[in-house]
């Protein structure tokens, strides 16, 4: 193993970069007469032990390189690592995990449910920092409100609320989701999606959209960064802090506020009107959505927000690529009418040709999947670090690089599969936990 | 047929109460044909969600017939509760018997038995593209003719969604009262990522249900659930208790009475401790156990055999024709009416009726 990939700092204090840095040399224990089988396990006899920092080290391999004549022989079984700490921290009966996302409210952050195991995602709200977001405070309340009575496959469920008044932080518990479609959106060739999966992502808002609106509520801020991705590619529809629930009595779906994303606003919230319906508002900006995954660009476009303000307003959307075909073409431009009466209801867009029939995929397409965090490709749960931690603290503070070694040896050797992670970094990581440590008892006796 | 009428069954005694208090079972004669079934009460009101899971139960139960997974006979409605008609299973779940008769677990013969009747539902199962998701003994319930039959199908999932067939889950099963359930659950489905699960992660709880049906005790019992989580993600297999896993201690009975009975008056326990390391240190299960064991638990769902696969393991070559499970687990009592049990019920009925009446207010 190449030396350097684990970064050698003898005073223990500095750790450069967080990320990168799994592990430390703590020591180096060079004994005077180093057999092939001087030390069993790593265990170093305290009185055969000579402490070296990293000049003196230096040192030595120095004097290997001029002279050779010394050869002075380190057991891999001497070098001892200390493995960098990740303190497990619980919110209530949650394990937290690492940074899923970072918002302008504060972070979204992985945690494990500890009694049942699940997996989930909290937002983590910053009373100061909400305090400075217009309508801040407002918007959480309203999220809050909604999505504990919004009950559905393609709306994110909100599992707990929980507060803590000292910190002035609220933590909002929901369904874990792997990915956004903007990350993929962004991370796949031509930024864009085969139309087989847009395909499949689209019916999917289009049943949640079709719940919502029945529900009475009209969320105005839909765009791919709002929609999620669980673990089997259901689609999630996020963020209600701009939505609105209409009034169950009247029998129009008059809004008069419109604080979603610039480039997905109709032309008439674009040209400033005071009221609008709020469903054809969905019914455009679920149009730009689809615009945006297959085409890869937008149907307006300006060099700052005024100017894009200003595209949409004259309300002339970029024909989409006859490549998309003549059957998406056509429903583009239907919900991309400037009039919002002239665009079509969600069950309208259901019965559309193109929604009816699946598209194939074509030969040279690939599907993208969620983009994965730090190359682990297969989204393994972030928390068992940490639970690691918790669990096993003491076991594997200490290891040898005979350990590391033997842990990244060729993989058939493996006595044991643990967690099949691709990323070789991590792998190492969970390998050396187990090594370090002994098993439990199969069964414990009262 | 059975009829969808309560006036139908006479209870005869109370068996056990299920799911955290939602559902008590209870033996019931069916008056016209004098046959003896096993009603299973839902409180439905206390449980909100779990309506749900109780239709899936049913549905699900409905489809298929295998002659190793509880049949459904009917079910009905009467007052505010739902019963749910089976035929009685007369000795009861694996589960009630360890505790009852074999706390330091069954016999061998009688563990192939059982795990033989546990793969052959499976092996079904599977065929019919169901996860089961819940094989744990107090699923695995004997009849008076001593074939095992897999119950607990509410939390059994369908490959097939939405009319498409799904290679894997990645869904935790619906969570139980007190999250048991996640003991007997493999690796890779309490992992969560997009790996996902398939029916391999049932063939994982059957080796959980090797250790428990052999041990007595279910494996990471004692541990707290995220504990159980990592041991199980870390690749630790556990195991079955005999002299080659669990040597004799090397403290003797005096010194290990006294290492246990530090505070007096608890000494029951400690020597039953003591008793079951004996009990596991004196006894030898067969290698084809272990290894049966040992090839349900691999971390790794790719290296683990099928069901179907695991039937054809020698462990199960030691199985004779005439072997009768009743016999070799002679000291279990069968479910017999209870007049203690019927006349409490009878009592209970009484009330209920009583409740009605009192429509009076108190007046001062």
């Amino acid at each position: 193993m190449d030396p350097r990939m684990c970064r050698k700092i003898s005073s223990s204090e500095s750790l450069p970069d967080a990320e990168n840095v799994e592990y430390e040399v703590s020591n180096i224990i060079a004994p005077q007469e180093s057999e092939e089988n001087f030390l069993i396990e790593g265990s170093p006899e305290p009185n055969s032990v000579s402490w070296l920092d990293d000049e003196q080290i230096e040192d030595l391999d120095l004097n290997l390189d001029q002279t050779n004549l010394f050869f002075h022989r380190v057991d891999s079984a001497d070098i001892i690592y200390r493995s960098k700490k990740k303190k497990c921290k619980m919110v209530g009966k949650y394990v937290m995990g690492d940074v899923l996302g970072e918002g302008s409210y504060g972070k979204v952050k992985e945690m494990l449910d500890s009694e049942s195991l699940c997996r989930r995602a909290v937002k983590i709200l910053k009373k100061r920092k909400l305090r400075r977001i217009p309508n801040g405070e407002q918007n959480v309340q309203r999220e809050i409100q909604l999505l504990r009575i919004l009950r559905h496959r393609n709306v994110i469920e909100l599992v707990d609320v929980m507060y803590n008044d000292e910190k002035q932080k609220m933590y909002l518990v929901m369904e874990f989701c792997v990915g956004v479609l903007q990350d993929m959106l962004e991370s796949s060739p031509g930024k864009k999606f085969p139309q087989r999966q847009a395909h499949d992502y689209f019916t999917q808002l289009l049943d949640g959209l079709e719940y919502l609106h029945g529900q009475g509520v009209v969320h105005k801020d839909i765009k791919p960064g709002n929609l999620l991705l669980t673990l089997d590619h259901t689609l999630k529809i996020t963020d209600f802090g701009v939505a609105e629930a209409l009034d169950m009595f009247s029998p129009e779906d008059t809004c008069y506020t419109g604080q979603g994303s610039p480039a997905f606003q109709p032309p008439e919230i674009a040209n400033g009107a005071e009221q609008f319906s709020g469903i054809k508002v969905d019914i455009w900006s679920s149009g730009v959505t689809l615009y945006n995954m297959t085409t890869g660009r937008y149907p307006f476009e300006g060099d700052n927000v005024y100017r894009l303000l200003e595209a949409i307003g004259r309300g002339e959307p970029a024909p989409p690529p006859a490549a998309l075909g003549p059957a998406l073409g056509a429903l583009l431009e239907r919900m991309l009418k400037r009039d919002p009466a002239l665009r079509p209801t969600v069950n309208e867009i259901k019965r559309h040709v193109w929604v009816q029939a699946t598209p194939p995929l074509e030969a040279g397409e690939r599907l993208v999947s969620p983009r994965s965090r730090r190359s682990d490709e297969l989204h393994t749960s972030t928390v068992i670090p940490y639970l690691v931690e918790r669990h096993y603290a003491s076991a594997q503070e200490y290891f040898t690089e005979r350990d590391l070694r033997h842990e990244l040896g060729d993989g058939g050797s493996r006595t044991l599969s643990t967690a099949e992670l691709s990323d070789g970094e991590s792998t190492r990581q969970k390998r050396r936990w187990h090594s370090s440590c002994g098993r439990l008892p199969s069964c414990r006796l009262t | 047929m059975f009829n969808p009428d309560i006036n139908d069954y006479q209870l005869t005694s109370i068996i056990t109460e299920c799911c955290g208090g939602v559902a008590v079972v209870y033996s019931a004669l069916y008056k016209p044909s004098n046959q003896n079934v096993a009603l299973k009460r839902y409180f439905v009101d206390k449980t909100k969600e779990n309506a749900a899971l109780i239709q899936q139960d049913i549905l699900t139960r409905k489809e298929l017939q295998h002659q190793n997974i509880l049949p459904y006979l009917t079910s009905f409605v009467h007052g505010r509760e739902l019963y749910v008609v089976s035929p009685l299973m007369t000795f009861g779940s694996c589960r009630d018997i360890l505790d009852r008769y074999f706390p330091e677990g069954l016999p061998e013969l009688a563990c192939a038995l059982i795990l033989r009747d546990v793969l052959q539902a499976l092996q079904y199962l599977h065929k019919q593209l169901y996860i089961h998701r819940s094989v744990r003994a107090s699923h695995v319930l004997i009849g008076a003719d001593g074939i095992a039959r897999l119950s607990g199908l509410r939390s059994a999932a369908s490959l097939m969604a939405r009319g498409r067939r799904t290679r894997q889950l990645h869904q935790l099963p619906p969570p139980d009262h007190d999250n048991a359930n996640l003991m007997w659950l493999s690796p890779e489905l309490l992992e969560q990522n997009l790996k996902g699960y398939d029916e391999r992660s049932d063939v994982y709880s059957v080796g959980v249900v090797c250790c428990e049906l052999a041990n007595g005790a279910v494996p990471f019992a004692e541990v707290p659930t995220t504990l159980m989580f990592t041991e199980k993600v870390r690749g630790s297999r556990p195991q079955l208790l005999d002299c080659s896993t669990f040597p004799e201690p090397c403290l003797d009975d005096a010194e290990m009475k006294s290492m246990y009975n530090t505070d007096s008056g608890v000494g029951d326990s400690a020597d039953g401790v003591s008793r079951l390391r004996q009990v596991y240190a004196s006894r030898k299960l067969s290698d084809s156990f272990h290894h049966l064991s040992e090839l349900a638990l691999q971390r790794d769902p790719e290296k683990r055999p099928s069901a179907t696969q695991l039937l054809n393991h020698a462990f199960f070559k030691q199985i004779r024709k005439t072997d009768y499970l009743p016999g070799l687990l002679g000291r279990v009592k069968p479910i017999k009416p209870d007049p203690n049990d019927i006349s409490a019920l009878l009592l209970q009925q009484k009330m209920s009726e009583m409740e009605i009446e009192k429509t009076t207010e108190w007046d001062f």
